[in-house]
């Protein structure tokens, strides 16, 4: 008895589930429930409908494409019946599976450590635009216009010293706000990686 | 010899039945009688087999074979294919075809060289038709009739077709298989040829409703008559005597 995959979500069908339709050309689909029978009838595309497998892989949610799946596919030609032959691809099987299985996971984890990613990116533009309300650009501007008068190459020389020690007070004695922003950046990503 | 033979009280033997040169399939469910009848013709030569297709007992419609091979539908399912190969000769081999005219034993019909197939079989069926069953492939209607499989019986020795086929088409048709052809009916009369019997090349299976006449008239196109011992006595004959003398 074959286990069949539906036409549409592509899961299993077990003996005595789910219907078959013959199309006039005797083309034959395999539905697994009425969910995907009344999808079907619709003329929904499964590669359209999010719950479905062929949703998942062309949307790269899932592993598609690996030399595993090779493995399971309907054949034309029968092997004559071997004792020792079956018992090695039973073992073969399990074995395959498990491999499948690391690399599916593997895959998702991959994916998953992308998301991780775009949002550190974006935690770290919301912190570049929303500064101001933190601190307000426009405090102890007073101050600094008095001290580039008065001594500008002093500023310059404790550049260094003031990035090590505080990031944010070196912030406000910035005179461009964005150049400030940038080295802020790099103390909260050491931090997460 | 030509046997008459009936399947549950059916004359259509060649449905339930296929007959090659290494192999004989049988459809399982019938009476003991029926496979007696085959067991006792065949069974000390090659292998009778009982088998389905696609849970159905019609093979001899679904499938089509020589003693090279043997193709079947894609309805079969994988216990059936299955139980072929285990009981199949080694040499044979079998494999089923993703064709959409399911019904291969109607739409092909073929000896141990060459298949006339319908006119709207698949490229790629044709071309492991050529290959599983080591034939040449020719595209052909019986008596303008497409279920060439039907309507014609064939052997390496000669063949049988539909009645009202014309001389031209016979001529043709000969010409393409290289055996002599006889249009001819089986079962008092029925002009499906194909399904009434089957034949290879030293014995044929008719339906029981079958005449005489009938008979006579395979058992002389198929030459089944005509045992081993018997052809060296009469076509040798003449030149052993002339050697001789």
């Amino acid at each position: 008895m074959r286990i069949e995959t539906c036409y549409f979500c592509s899961s299993k069908i077990y003996p005595g589930h789910g219907m078959h339709f013959v199309r006039n050309d005797s083309k034959i689909f395999k539905f697994c429930r009425s969910k995907c029978h009344r999808a079907f009838k619709k003329k929904k595309n499964p590669r359209k409908v999010a719950w479905t497998k062929a949703y998942r892989k062309t949307a790269g949610k899932e592993l598609s494409v690996d030399p595993s799946f090779e493995f399971e596919k309907r054949r034309n030609v029968p092997v004559k019946y071997d004792r020792e032959f079956w018992m090695k691809s039973l073992e073969a099987i399990r074995k395959i599976d498990i491999i499948r299985q690391r690399r599916a996971n593997h895959f998702v984890m991959q994916r998953l450590r992308k998301a991780r990613e775009l949002e550190i990116q974006h935690d770290v533009r919301e912190v570049q635009r929303d500064m101001a309300l933190i601190r307000s650009p426009a405090a102890g501007l007073k101050e600094r216009r008095a001290q580039e008068e008065g001594i500008v190459e002093e500023v310059h020389e404790s550049d260094d010293e003031m990035e090590v020690t505080n990031a944010s007070e070196h912030l406000a004695e910035e005179s461009d706000m964005e150049e400030a922003l940038d080295s802020d950046e790099a103390p909260e990503l050491v931090e997460v990686s | 010899m030509a046997v008459r033979v009936q399947f549950e009280n059916n004359n259509e033997v060649g449905a339930f039945s296929k007959l090659t040169n290494s192999y004989c399939l049988v459809a399982i469910g019938g009476s003991e009688n029926f496979y007696s009848v085959f067991e006792a013709e065949l069974a000390e030569t090659i292998p009778v087999i009982h088998a389905s297709l696609a849970g159905c007992r019609i093979i001899g419609r679904m499938c089509v074979g020589n003693k090279n091979g043997l193709l079947v539908p894609n309805t079969t399912t994988d216990d059936e294919l299955q139980h072929l190969r285990n009981s199949l000769p080694d040499k044979v081999k079998v494999q089923r075809v993703e064709e959409r005219l399911s019904a291969l034993g109607n739409v092909i019909a073929c000896n141990d060289y060459v298949a006339l197939v319908h006119p709207d079989l698949d490229k790629e069926t044709e071309e492991i038709l050529a290959d599983v069953l080591q034939v040449e492939v020719f595209r052909q209607t019986v008596a303008s009739n497409v279920l060439v499989g039907s309507y014609c019986s064939l052997s390496n020795r000669g063949g049988l077709v539909h009645p009202r086929t014309s001389i031209q088409d016979q001529d043709e048709l000969s010409s393409l298989l290289q055996v002599p052809l006889v249009a001819g009916t089986i079962n008092r009369g029925s002009e499906v040829v194909g399904a009434g019997m089957v034949v290879n090349d030293w014995c044929a299976f008719c339906g029981l409703d079958t005449t005489s006449t009938e008979i006579s008239v395979i058992e002389s196109v198929f030459k089944l008559n005509e045992a081993t011992p018997a052809a060296i006595t009469s076509e040798m004959r003449s030149s052993l005597i002339e050697s001789m003398s």
